[in-house]
């Protein structure tokens, strides 16, 4: 579904991702792990033509994406839970939510995804008139990957999803990504926390200074030791 | 030996014009020592805008006053007994700096509290204000019932305006007709003004005022006291107003409200603009550049202009004046810059650090150096050790405390103790007041009811910056450094509240200060070592690693000599490994230094690990308390933050290890 093939994307001089190759395929959970710094976020932003790779190919079901702007690789069906949530502080959360839907073309089948999001997330019905930046962290990711719900995408970009979320609160988010898979949408999950990240996904890149050192399936690099070692904390 | 031999030549330039002009018959001395009474004043409010990032639209009403305090010192209208002396210009420039500076702080003062768009309005009012004061009190008359205590009193001249004004007096030298004893006069107190400028900038003011234009809150919880430092930068940007104002009423013989409308503010923002916001020689470049424009060129392509008309036979062309159009180039030529070269022409573009494009790296990626006991620095660990009530009494102790917003009730009598030399966890979910605590606890927020003691002292109703002096530190949750400054500035604004450098010692240099500024940066440098930033001091912050960043926001806190340390989500965005070192550096904090640390975390790891005493938040209320065994364990706390999922994953981490 989508391929990422040979990327190199610059900031300026600085490369940041060194021909970096990935896939994802249509119904997976796969994670993007690796330190601050590495490249994660770039990899997203470059998917999602917020920067354009200087040498490389993206596509997305047989369309180029590294020629399109980011609207139009929006409607092309890939919505992104940005890194730090990035709701809209002033707007409440129905109304980011009816934002997550302004690119989609079919108004009737709206109305039912506000359903989907608030069955996923009861804690947003309660708050649906609460404005965005009065919401707790928690409550400001649940919005965040509500909002991109709601633009019913085939692919879901998660960045750093469970940061500074309670443990409790990790389990949930984490729960609902099964639930959002399992009705049929794709996930590439960028994470820090390493071990959910592995626990809830199909397959893993390890990306490291902007290009990948390893994949597999997420049970296996749980077991590696240099995930372990590096990625996991453990001696 | 560049930058010098770049100031020498720029210093021969300005001393030879005068001659060269005059050898060549230019007659423009008189237009450029004009000219550069706006470059002093573009100076000035470069320590405004530049300097202390305060947006001031309406510069011009100190360029205002201090003309109007030397022409009213110095003039028979008030009957001024300093008029007609020798002495007198000499006495009253000086006074009239000092009246500018005390009408800068009571102008500066209502925009304390407001910032960016906010304080520009206000200032750009008395941009406004001042001309139509001085306009309306050259006639007042004050009745009361019947009585007229003040009956037309002419106390600015009114429309009209002051003259004459008193020249200065040099024996030998003739202040009158002749403009190059004026241009010389300008040209030394300009220089004396670049001198003390240079050295404010580089003082343990200029950092402040620096820190106040990154980021005011960070400033204000690392030590600075932004009220003195905004004032400052306001009565210091005035008090070269006044010198500048006064050699212009002086020169000019008198001077009238016109001089002084919002076009000239909007000059001196493009002085400054042009030339690149906070650099002296930026803002000087600028300033000659647009004063030789304005008052050289304009009139000579007019001369040009009006010639190619009668020579060709265009009658438009012969009674052309672009000296008319200058507020149309000006404009234009701000947008200009803002679009091509935003930084000014001497600004320098931020540019990240360049990367060494390493083909082979190692697989496995090297932390940071972890922190060892021997590189603590020895100042710090006598510092912190020192001073505080008996050894048993908690350095923390909250009682009490709640906050509310509206209705909405934040904390709800929160009760909290902290042993001296323990660490203790703030944990809950989002939500339930963690960081409404630590800013209510650093000042930031006030209490709506509850007592706060540090050390047997309150500290309820204590600034953010008086509470750091006490002795309490804080991070943020996102981080907050000062991202334009080195990380070694970081880390020496978090000295500034143990530093006793004033205005003037700054400013002279004195041995006392000298040492001070030298003591201040070998322990800053110590810091930085000492939580692995050593040689990363001339790095601007923004450019750091994020990891990096953390560790250099926990060095600029124990810059400012805590015995409490307040850590927001320290470990927030780090992988296992740095997290690890990190838990490590807050542990050895403790051991070696005694230092007390609260702690809100998320990675239960850190929580668990090393805190003594964890207390657990839930909507406000404080729903748990006690060692970490207990916590983990507690019912309320699996339900509303740990949730099932930890104790099997606490059981997999000892199984694997």
């Amino acid at each position: 579904m989508l391929e990422l093939a040979d990327v190199h994307t610059y900031y300026g001089n600085i490369r940041a991702l060194r021909g970096l190759s990935l896939a994802v395929q249509a119904g997976e959970i796969v994670t993007l792990i690796g330190a601050n710094g590495a490249g994660k976020t770039t990899t997203l932003r470059t998917i999602l033509g917020t920067v354009r790779p200087r040498r490389g190919r993206v596509s997305f079901n047989g369309h180029r994406l590294d020629t399109l702007t980011t609207d139009r690789i929006v409607r092309l069906g890939i919505a992104q839970s940005p890194e730090g949530r990035r709701i809209f502080p002033r707007m409440t959360v129905l109304e980011n939510l009816e934002l997550g839907a302004f690119a989609r073309r079919d108004r009737a089948a709206i109305a039912p995804d506000f359903e989907r999001v608030f069955t996923l997330f009861p804690r947003l019905r309660e708050r649906v008139a609460q404005q965005g930046g009065t919401l707790s962290g928690g409550e400001q990711q649940m919005l965040a990957i509500g909002r991109a719900l709601m633009a019913r995408p085939t692919l879901l970009l998660l960045d750093e999803p469970s940061m500074g979320l309670s443990p409790i609160l990790v389990d949930t988010i984490f729960q609902v990504l099964r639930d959002i898979n399992r009705q049929g949408t794709t996930i590439l999950l960028v994470e820090q926390n390493a071990r959910m990240a592995l626990r809830v996904a199909h397959r893993g890149y390890v990306i490291q200074t902007g290009r990948i050192v390893v994949q597999d399936a997420a049970a296996e690099l749980l077991r590696s030791d240099l995930v372990r070692k590096t990625y996991l904390g453990e001696k | 030996m560049r930058r010098a031999s770049g100031w020498t030549a720029l210093a021969a330039a300005l001393v030879l014009y005068p001659f060269v002009d005059r050898a060549l018959g230019l007659h423009t001395i008189h237009a450029v020592s004009d000219g550069m009474v706006y470059v002093l004043l573009a100076l000035g409010l470069n320590i405004v805008v530049g300097y202390a990032g305060l947006l001031d639209l309406g510069y011009a009403a100190f360029f205002a006053i201090g003309a109007y305090a030397m022409a009213l010192l110095n003039s028979p209208l008030l009957g001024s007994p300093l008029y007609g002396h020798a002495w007198s210009f000499w006495l009253c420039i000086w006074a009239a700096a000092a009246v500018s500076a005390l009408l800068g702080v009571v102008i500066g003062a209502p925009t304390l509290r407001v910032r960016g768009d906010y304080l520009a309005i206000i200032t750009l009012g008395f941009g406004e204000i001042i001309p139509v004061a001085i306009r309306n009190l050259g006639d007042i008359t004050v009745e009361i019932g019947g009585w007229r205590p003040i009956e037309r009193l002419n106390l600015t001249g009114g429309e009209n305006g002051v003259n004459p004004v008193g020249r200065p007096y040099l024996p030998g030298v003739s202040f009158e007709t002749d403009p190059a004893p004026w241009y010389f006069l300008i040209l030394v107190i300009g220089a004396l003004s670049v001198w003390a400028m240079s050295r404010l900038q580089d003082s343990r003011l200029g950092r402040a005022w620096m820190a106040i234009r990154e980021d005011e809150t960070a400033a204000d919880c690392t030590g600075v006291n932004p009220i003195s430092t905004k004032l400052l930068a306001f009565a210091l940007g005035a008090w070269f107003s006044g010198f500048a104002g006064s050699v212009y009423a002086a020169k000019l013989q008198a001077i009238t409200p016109g001089a002084f409308e919002f076009q000239v503010s909007i000059m001196l923002l493009c002085m400054v603009v042009l030339g690149g916001t906070g650099s002296l020689k930026g803002v000087i470049l600028g300033g000659m550049l647009i004063t030789v424009f304005d008052r050289v060129l304009l009139s000579q392509t007019t001369f040009f202009v009006r010639w190619v008309g009668r020579t060709i036979g265009i009658p438009a062309l012969t009674t052309a004046d672009l000296t008319l159009w200058r507020w149309f180039f000006f404009g234009l030529g701000l947008v200009l810059v803002m679009l091509v070269r935003p930084q000014g022409l001497a600004g320098r573009r931020v540019r990240p650090i360049a990367v060494v494009d390493d083909v082979d790296q190692p697989t496995v990626q090297e932390a940071a150096p972890a922190a060892r006991a021997e590189s603590i620095p020895p100042w710090l660990r006598e510092r912190v050790q020192r001073g505080g009530g008996p050894e048993s009494a908690p350095i923390l102790e909250v009682r009490g405390l709640t906050k509310r917003f509206g209705g909405v009730i934040a904390l709800n009598g929160v009760d909290l103790s902290i042993p001296r030399g323990a660490i203790v966890g703030l944990i809950g979910p989002n939500g339930a007041g963690k960081t409404t605590f630590f800013n209510v606890v650093t000042g930031l927020l006030r209490l709506d009811g509850g007592r706060i003691t540090f050390d047997g002292a309150s500290v309820v109703g204590l600034r953010p910056n008086a509470i750091v002096a006490r002795g309490i530190a804080r991070t943020f949750q996102s981080i907050r450094l000062f991202p334009h400054l080195t990380a070694l500035d970081n880390v020496l604004v978090g000295q500034h509240c143990r530093l006793t450098a004033t205005v003037t010692g700054g400013m002279f240099r004195t041995p006392a200060v000298v040492a001070e500024e030298a003591r201040a940066r070998a322990r800053a440098r110590e810091l930085l070592a000492f939580v692995g930033l050593g040689g990363k001091g001339a790095d601007l912050a923004r450019n750091l690693a994020y990891g990096d960043q953390r560790r250099l926001e926990i060095a600029r806190a124990l810059a400012t000599e805590p015995r409490l340390l307040l850590l927001d989500e320290p470990s927030a965005g780090m992988n296992p490994r740095e997290t690890e070192t990190l838990t490590e550096l807050i542990g050895l904090l403790r051991r070696e230094l005694a230092l007390s640390v609260l702690l809100i975390e998320h990675h239960m790891e850190v929580v668990m690990g090393i805190s003594d005493r964890i207390t657990v938040l839930d909507y406000g209320t404080r729903i748990a308390e006690g060692g970490p065994q207990e916590i983990q364990r507690h019912p309320r706390v699996i339900e509303a933050y740990l949730g099932t999922g930890y104790e099997d994953e606490l059981a997999a981490r000892r199984g694997a290890r």
